[in-house]
């Protein structure tokens, strides 16, 4: 398949930026105008923002959306364990899911320099290319490290963060301090990394809206890399492995748009950062190195299921994501925010930033198919330039380039989580700093930016607050 | 994304850069300037410089889970991390604490950080267990964990009569055993309180303007037949948290009446399966009037919105999490530091936080409660009765069992029963012949089939229905006895109350 030249990405091209649906509600103008996910948007601005189901999922699917929320906060248990949910392991980040994604937002950095990983974790690689084009992971700590282990099994280390700070100077001659991480080990239990280890953090992603990225077709994305853009700024969709299909497909989940569906993101979850098994990954998570990983005990979820979780509890969990729905944009009349508006624009940030997009006539959900969302991503990779770069390609996306970022909803981001960090290691403390760490394809936006009067910096943030 | 040396192991920045510049460039096609994460000797990273082996794409068989890599040309591997580690001085991982828990993971979180902060060289590390496996997971792993620390009562009970407990140290000043006559902590000093919730009634104002009910305030209110399918109460052997609420009322009310007002709530509380036992947004919906729970549940939903209020009854209980120090704790040391914090202010103050919701039990802090918080030992000045909390410990499978005889498995019947004697009563008007058979008929409804001294001594027969029993079926004789007598008894209470309304011109037809 060719991906980088497709006729049908340029008639998909008509699907995009087309402002003015309605969305599903038979909201009025100015109602239309606040949907971020047509009929999947919610209204409310408490720490539950993220935490609502779809309106248009229905009734008939609450138990399977209640079952994917279940399994989605259980703390699980470390194998052999009476009252199911066993299984915890043998080597693991966390208990549950909620911990890196709390209410189902953003994660966090170490609000302290050498705390611990509570809301994040280190993926690890050695350079070269593992099956199917991926990351080669390290041949004794895998792909990425997992700081715990059940009894017997030692955790992998302990992964911590120092930072570096330096000030960036607005034209009105305003500073902001910016931080850099950088990443260090200690209490190593499997070996030395190596000096050729590719490391990079990542804080958990929000994950309210992924169904509806997932039912945004391939010849949309194919169309935006294929437009023609502004001030230096490309973009292109990663290819990579996808596994529940076996076959190459767009990559549009993870930070560098390294995971096909959301089927293999979920169990990849459970998998690498809860050692929990799933029917889509079915092997514990130990390398051939280690040993007393390899046979410490498993869990089933029931006596007919071979693996911790079972296929239901999957599907559930799958389903709960592409179900999860995306807060309404607020104040969309506000002068400020018209004002923000216009400078997200000028400053070309909607160039990556795609407001508005379709999904397709088909989706895994049928209240997901068809409808006008404003995710504020193309799901390309750009190249974000040195000051972001991890130094660690994952398929088509090299150690400089990174997904953009669903911007829907982050005006709420903190009040769902106020220790929430930004960017994909959780760097940033305000968007911002957000902001000012854009380099590469959006050094230009940056420099706009840094250009602009008090006044119409705050008009850019309440903008983005609001989107 | 710059790196550092580690703090420990060794450093072949200088021998190996040449190479990995080359690396990089062959593999990922852009050169990235930055340092070397290390942890090689230079011995190994001679041998871990670019190799036509290393290099080569590997052979490595697909599976769904590639991630790991498991096939890697094992060999080359293990031979090179064996030489990478041979010269690494051996690093000591940081101290940790091992704390057992049943407590949701958005409080877990919590604590943890706030541990962190106040002890940043201390890392922990959470075992979750339910409390009912807890007990065997500490037996089949001695050793291994430091502390216990979850709303568990039975389990800290068992556990310090099982001598697993090493006595919390004494100076853990402020901290009261009690709430007014509210036992929290253990006697004896093996564990100790760190924070308690209360029972009461969770009100949507709305719904009761709109059901012209009065605001309730006493449980004696709920008994009230307008409450009819207007109030949520957990069912004891399903709700985790639900099953103290049998002895607050048997306790504060006294046996018989306490059981009797038991029913009558039971009775109006919506049929059983018709809600979940802790979920807010039926209350917060206005789908009903008041529902019987725990403050947090309910507070959480009052902090995002919801349109609810919550009262303490006058009578009312606490339901107390502990926190243990086991007497074989591999880190002595940071368990106490551990059990020290969650009882400190930092640590009671936390409580506060719109994730926990809980009552601290060090007073000194309510002095910083947020507003509208509650006080319970300010409350506790009225409280008008001594709990017994060893007994009921004790009772607490029987009276989980009990209930469901008397209130969940005979719901219907029980609500038909009371219903029938309740027309009959209003037929009955002035009559006292009548109205003193139909007193008769009343305690029939709701006359167990066991004195509480048959109840106290039958009570080592049953275990909660959160643990695991080694006979589960040992007592279905027993129970299908009392379901048959306690059946006899409506039916007969049924037929007494029916034969009233019959006698009365004009009132026959069923009970509604």
């Amino acid at each position: 398949m060719k991906w980088r030249h497709t006729t049908a990405g340029l008639f998909a091209a008509a699907t995009l930026i087309c402002p003015g649906g309605a969305g599903a509600t038979g909201a009025g103008a100015a109602g239309a105008n606040a949907l971020s996910a047509g009929a999947s948007t919610v209204f409310g601005e408490t720490r539950e923002a993220y935490s609502q189901p779809s309106p248009a999922m229905g009734d008939v699917s609450r138990n399977v959306f209640a079952l994917g929320r279940t399994m989605f906060g259980q703390s699980w248990v470390i194998a052999p364990a009476r009252g199911g949910a066993a299984g915890l392991g043998p080597l693991y980040n966390r208990i549950s899911c909620i911990s890196c994604h709390a209410r189902n937002g953003r994660g966090n950095a170490p609000e302290h320099e050498r705390g611990a990983m509570r809301a994040m974790l280190l993926r690890l690689s050695i350079p070269g290319n593992g099956p199917h084009g991926g990351p080669k992971p390290h041949p004794a700590y895998g792909d990425q490290l997992n700081e715990h282990g059940v009894p017997g099994v030692p955790g992998e280390g302990i992964g911590y963060l120092l930072y570096e700070e330096h000030t960036e100077t607005f034209a009105d001659g305003t500073r902001l301090s910016l931080r850099k991480p950088s990443v260090h080990f200690k209490a190593l239990a499997y070996g030395p990394l190596g000096n050729d280890i590719l490391v990079s953090p990542r804080i958990g992603p929000a994950v309210y809206g992924l169904g509806l990225l997932e039912a945004v077709p391939d010849e949309t994305l194919l169309a935006l890399q294929d437009q023609a853009k502004p001030a230096g700024i490309r973009g292109r969709v990663n290819i990579v492995w996808d596994a529940v299909g076996q076959k190459e497909a767009i990559g549009r989940f993870g930070v560098k748009a390294n995971v096909a569906t959301l089927t293999e993101q979920v169990a990849n979850a459970f998998n690498g950062d809860l050692g929990i098994t799933t029917p889509e990954t079915p092997h514990e998570n130990c390398t051939a190195a280690q040993t007393a990983c390899r046979k410490a005990p498993s869990g089933r979820a029931s006596e007919t299921e071979a693996t911790e979780l079972s296929q239901a509890e999957l599907s559930a969990t799958v389903f709960y994501h592409r179900a999860l729905a995306v807060p309404a944009r607020r104040g969309m009349d506000d002068p400020q925010v018209l004002r923000g508006a216009r400078l997200f624009r000028q400053a070309h940030c909607a160039s990556c930033h795609i407001p508005e997009m379709r999904t397709g006539k088909k989706a895994s959900l049928p209240f997901l198919a068809n409808q006008l969302i404003r995710p504020y991503t193309d799901l390309l990779l750009h190249d974000m330039g040195d000051g972001l770069a991890d130094g660690r390609p994952d398929y088509r996306a090299n150690g400089r380039e990174w997904r953009t970022p669903p911007l829907w909803g982050i005006g709420l981001a903190q009040k769902v989580n106020p220790n929430v960090g930004y960017l994909h290691d959780g760097r940033a403390r305000s968007l911002l700093e957000a902001i000012m760490w854009h380099g590469g394809e959006a050094a230009a936006s940056r420099e706009t930016v840094r250009k602009l009067p008090a006044q119409d910096r705050e008009a850019l943030i309440r903008y983005l607050e609001s989107i | 994304m710059a790196f550092a040396p580690p703090h420990l192991g060794c450093n072949c920045k200088g021998v190996y850069a040449a190479a990995q510049f080359t690396h990089r460039y062959i593999y990922v096609n852009i050169p990235v300037a930055r340092d070397q994460p290390t942890g090689l000797s230079p011995l190994a990273c001679n041998f871990f410089a670019p190799s036509p082996l290393f290099l080569s794409r590997p052979t490595m068989r697909h599976t769904n889970r590639p991630r790991r890599g498991k096939i890697f040309p094992a060999f080359f591997a293990a031979a090179l991390l064996a030489l990478c580690s041979l010269p690494a001085a051996a690093e000591s991982p940081p101290p940790s604490v091992v704390v057992m828990t049943s407590y949701p993971e958005e409080l877990v979180s919590l604590v943890e950080a706030g541990f962190e902060k106040a002890h940043p060289d201390t890392r922990v590390e959470i075992i979750w267990r339910r409390s009912g496996d807890a007990m065997s997971y500490a037996e089949e792993n001695p050793g291994h964990i430091d502390v216990y620390w979850a709303p568990a009562q039975r389990a800290f009970a068992k556990l310090a009569r099982k001598g697993a407990f090493k006595r919390l140290p004494a100076d853990m000043a402020g901290l009261p055993a009690k709430v007014g006559g509210f036992p929290i902590s253990d006697p004896g000093g093996l564990y100790a309180a760190t924070e308690i919730a209360g029972f009461g009634f969770a009100v949507n104002a709305k719904r009761l303007r709109e059901k012209k009910l009065p605001q309730p305030t006493q449980w004696t209110d709920l008994a009230d037949p307008r409450w009819r399918d207007e109030l949520i109460f957990p069912i004891p052997s399903r709700a985790g948290f639900a099953p103290p609420l049998v002895e607050i009322l048997a306790q504060g009310y006294g046996w018989e009446k306490g059981w009797t007002l038991l029913q009558q709530i039971g009775s109006n509380a919506r049929p059983p399966n018709a809600d979940a036992p802790n979920d807010s947004r039926s209350i917060a919906k206005g789908r009903v009037s008041v529902a019987v729970s725990l403050d947090f549940f309910i507070r959480a939903a009052i902090d995002d919105g919801a349109p609810i209020t919550f009262v303490y009854p006058g009578v009312t209980g606490y339901s107390p999490a502990h926190v243990g120090v086991f007497k074989d704790a591999p880190h002595p040391d940071a368990a106490r530091t551990f059990a020290e914090y969650v009882l400190s202010d930092d640590g009671q103050k936390l409580l506060f936080h719109p994730d926990m919701r809980r009552l601290p039990v060090r007073p000194a802090v309510y002095a910083g409660k947020p507003e509208g918080y509650y006080d319970p030992f300010q409350a506790a000045k009225v409280m008008p009765f001594e709990f017994d909390n060893k007994l009921a410990q004790e009772r607490q499978g029987l009276n989980n069992a009990l209930y469901d005889v008397m209130v969940t498995d005979q719901h219907e019947r029980l609500r038909a029963a009371l219903a029938t004697v309740a027309k009959a009563e209003r037929a009955a008007a002035g009559n006292q012949a009548m109205r003193a058979k139909l007193d008769r008929a009343r305690k029939l409804v709701t006359k167990l089939p066991i004195t509480e001294q048959q109840a106290n001594a039958l009570s080592g027969r049953f275990v909660s229905n959160f643990e695991f029993a080694d006979k589960p079926d040992a007592n279905a004789d027993l129970l299908r006895g009392w379901a048959e007598q306690v059946a006899r008894n409506r039916r007969q209470a049924m037929r007494i109350a029916q034969q009233m309304i019959d006698a009365q011109p004009g009132i026959g037809g069923a009970a509604n």
